[in-house]
């Protein structure tokens, strides 16, 4: 169905194209045909009259030589003899040539003609055989009664098929005529054809466009709706998976926290009684796991999200994080923040946090850097935090960590932008800025912030 | 001698338990009074006006700091240890800034708590040893890091002394008398610390005082 309408439209435009070349090329086929043959029906009319004049005056001229031969003195010249016999030929010749080009219609005309004229010169000849008395005695019958009869009749026979010469000239003109309102009608009949054609092609071509643009317009939307779903499934994971930390951290901190700190206050009790010799070193040990309990308990919890953003805020927990960095790696990490409105949505807050751990991660495991500074300004309805090492950098262009797409995936969230710039041996600078819609002004330090309730 | 009387806060039984133990082993301790919620412990501190009040930061209902914000506003003469788990400056700050004199690691009770007992009820701060030392360890590399000179030579020998006397919880009063000067000097040289070393809340100034090492 995709290709199908390309085809056709391939197909339709060709095909129009073809329609318009041969229609072209026919009519100049026709033109130049045309043109031969009203030459040539011109020059075969020429001919024939020609040939016709010539008939006429070879009989004209054959007269004259008889009456000349009749009236002379002593007949029989031998030198007329000739000439007729001369023209006889000459008409004989002329008349097989006419007829070659011979049409039906004169066939009986040309016919009587052609008979005639044999006759005539029978007569004719037949005078040269006279002995000079005959010729005495007959020569003015033979003149007035016979000859010249036969050559009026001749003529007159010629004259006709002189016009049915010019007829069959007319004839061939109202061929061409008729040649030309074909050839008129024809181009007419492209024309409208092409017409016909252009417009079906143009109106399938405008269905298809309009088809294929619904198409992709539908497609469009399907993207966009897809994309939301799945950006909106993402986002209810990270709150989710957030939430589970939270959770968890909670748990560890409250429960198995306290729990530990129970046990090893019971045990440290135990050996303040001076309990028996062979019990000191069990209770000690068992003071010692729970001195280590304790502590993997309140590390894992920070570790899964840390009670300093739930209970104090965003700005006490970022410099945990950066105190938490700079002792385990030596890194320097400066935070400096601005005051950031109170009621900054959880999920804001959140985002920030992770972003800085995950950027700060990412200088002490590839920066190779000595230092780092993460700056949080807030400006008008917008949070601006920046990650900036001296570290070794990458080419941001081309590597893109799980941590960055993660990083990114969680600001689009908020409908923020993650900007990443890098270059190897410039150091790193992350850059977010979170649109924070409709916050009170009510500003304040957070540090001043208390410690929630927790369990209730 | 008349014994010091102490008022528990924390919400685990367990817990509670084992720090009753602990203190009432000690002689002159007399533990008057156990809660399990931070408004339980206002009402009880109320109730029994204790010299001491040991507290669990995270507690239901009324938080730890909060609670101690309260307490130590309604009985002047208390002083509140608080006990959590956290090492990180943002729960001392917050702690000493609610009022909270002594703040205490719950992984070496043993060790701090009764001396955290005594100072806090003669009025003085106690701080656990890895609280003092992460802390000081804490400013040292702050120091390293921003290559400062260290402020604390900016104070004069008097200065320095009273510093530590404020940091222990001792009133400008007491200073006076313990140094033979008048309430109004001693005032003068509490702004100019505050002032020279960049700080505004006496919790500030404790904090630093055992970051220092000025006081144990």
């Amino acid at each position: 169905m995709r290709q199908h309408p390309w085809l056709a439209l391939a197909g339709g435009f060709g095909g129009l194209l073809l329609i318009m070349t041969a229609a072209q090329l026919g009519a100049l086929f026709m033109i130049s045909s045309l043109r031969a043959n009203g030459t040539q029906v011109e020059q075969r009319f020429l001919e024939r009259s020609r040939i016709l004049e010539e008939i006429r005056s070879s009989i004209y001229l054959s007269g004259t030589v008889a009456r000349d031969s009749l009236l002379a003195p002593s007949g029989g010249a031998s030198s007329q003899l000739a000439e007729v016999n001369d023209l006889h030929k000459k008409t004989a010749a002329a008349l097989d040539q006419y007829q070659k080009s011979l049409e039906t219609e004169e066939a009986g005309a040309f016919a009587s003609l052609r008979s005639e004229i044999e006759a005539y010169w029978n007569v004719l000849n037949r005078t040269f055989a006279w002995s000079d008395e005959e010729r005495e005695k007959n020569r003015y019958r033979f003149f007035y009664s016979e000859l010249i009869p036969r050559r009026t009749s001749m003529l007159q026979i010629a004259d006709r098929v002189g016009q049915l010469n010019e007829r069959s000239l007319l004839r061939g003109d109202e061929q061409l005529g008729g040649l030309f309102e074909r050839l008129r009608l024809g181009l007419i009949g492209v024309i409208a054809l092409t017409l016909v054609c252009g417009l079906a092609l143009a109106l399938y071509t405008s269905i298809v466009v309009l088809r294929l643009q619904n198409e992709v317009r539908a497609r469009l939307e399907e993207n966009i709706e897809a994309k939301t779903s799945l950006r909106e499934l993402s986002a209810k994971l990270l709150r989710a998976q957030e939430e589970e930390r939270r959770a968890l951290s909670r748990e560890l901190h409250d429960e198995a926290g306290q729990s530990f700190s129970a046990i090893l206050l019971e045990t440290e009790n135990l050996l303040d009684a001076e309990p028996g010799r062979a019990a000191v070193p069990r209770l000690e040990s068992i003071r010692n796991l729970a001195q280590r309990g304790l502590a993997e308990a309140r590390n894992m919890a920070l570790l899964l999200r840390p009670s300093m953003l739930d209970d104090f805020g965003l700005v006490p927990a970022l410099n945990w994080q950066a105190r938490e960095t700079a002792k385990r790696t030596g890194l320097r990490v400066q935070v400096s923040a601005a005051e950031l409105p109170r009621d900054l949505p959880e999920e804001h807050k959140t985002c920030i946090y992770r972003v800085v751990q995950e950027a700060l991660n990412n200088v002490t495991k590839h920066a190779q850097a000595s230092g780092a500074q993460v700056r949080l300004q807030w400006k008008e309805g917008h949070v601006d935090l920046t990650v900036q090492d001296d570290g070794t950098g990458f080419d941001a262009e081309r590597v893109r960590g799980l941590g960055l797409l993660g990083m990114e995936e969680r600001v689009h969230h908020l409908g923020g932008v993650f900007a990443i710039d890098s270059q190897p041996g410039r150091g790193t600078f992350v850059r977010i800025t979170l649109p924070v819609a409709d916050l009170a002004t009510d500003m304040m330090n957070e540090t001043n912030s208390d410690i929630v309730s927790r369990r209730s | 001698m008349k014994p010091i009387r102490i008022l528990l806060a924390d919400d685990h039984n367990l817990l509670r338990d084992g720090l009753r133990l602990l203190l009432e082993r000690q002689a002159g301790f007399e533990v008057v009074g156990e809660a399990s919620d931070g408004r339980e412990a206002l009402r009880l501190a109320e109730e029994h006006r204790p010299d001491v009040v040991v507290m669990d930061i995270a507690m239901p209902i009324l938080n730890g700091i909060e609670a101690t914000k309260q307490i130590v506003g309604t009985c002047a003469q208390t002083g509140v240890i608080m006990l959590s788990m956290h090492h990180d400056e943002s729960y001392i700050v917050r702690a000493l800034n609610a009022g909270a004199r002594g703040y205490l690691l719950k992984d070496s009770l043993k060790a701090d708590l009764i001396g955290a007992v005594n100072a806090v009820s003669q009025g003085h701060s106690y701080f656990s040893l890895k609280i003092r030392l992460l802390l000081q360890e804490d400013y040292f590399r702050q120091m390293t890091d921003k290559q400062k000179t260290d402020s604390l030579e900016l104070l004069t020998g008097r200065e320095n002394e009273i510093l530590q006397l404020i940091a222990e919880g001792r009133s400008n009063k007491e200073i006076g008398s313990l140094l033979n000067l008048s309430f109004h000097t001693v005032e003068t040289h509490r702004a100019h610390i505050l002032q020279k070393l960049n700080l505004h809340t006496v919790a500030e100034l404790i904090l630093y005082a055992v970051r220092k090492g000025v006081i144990h």
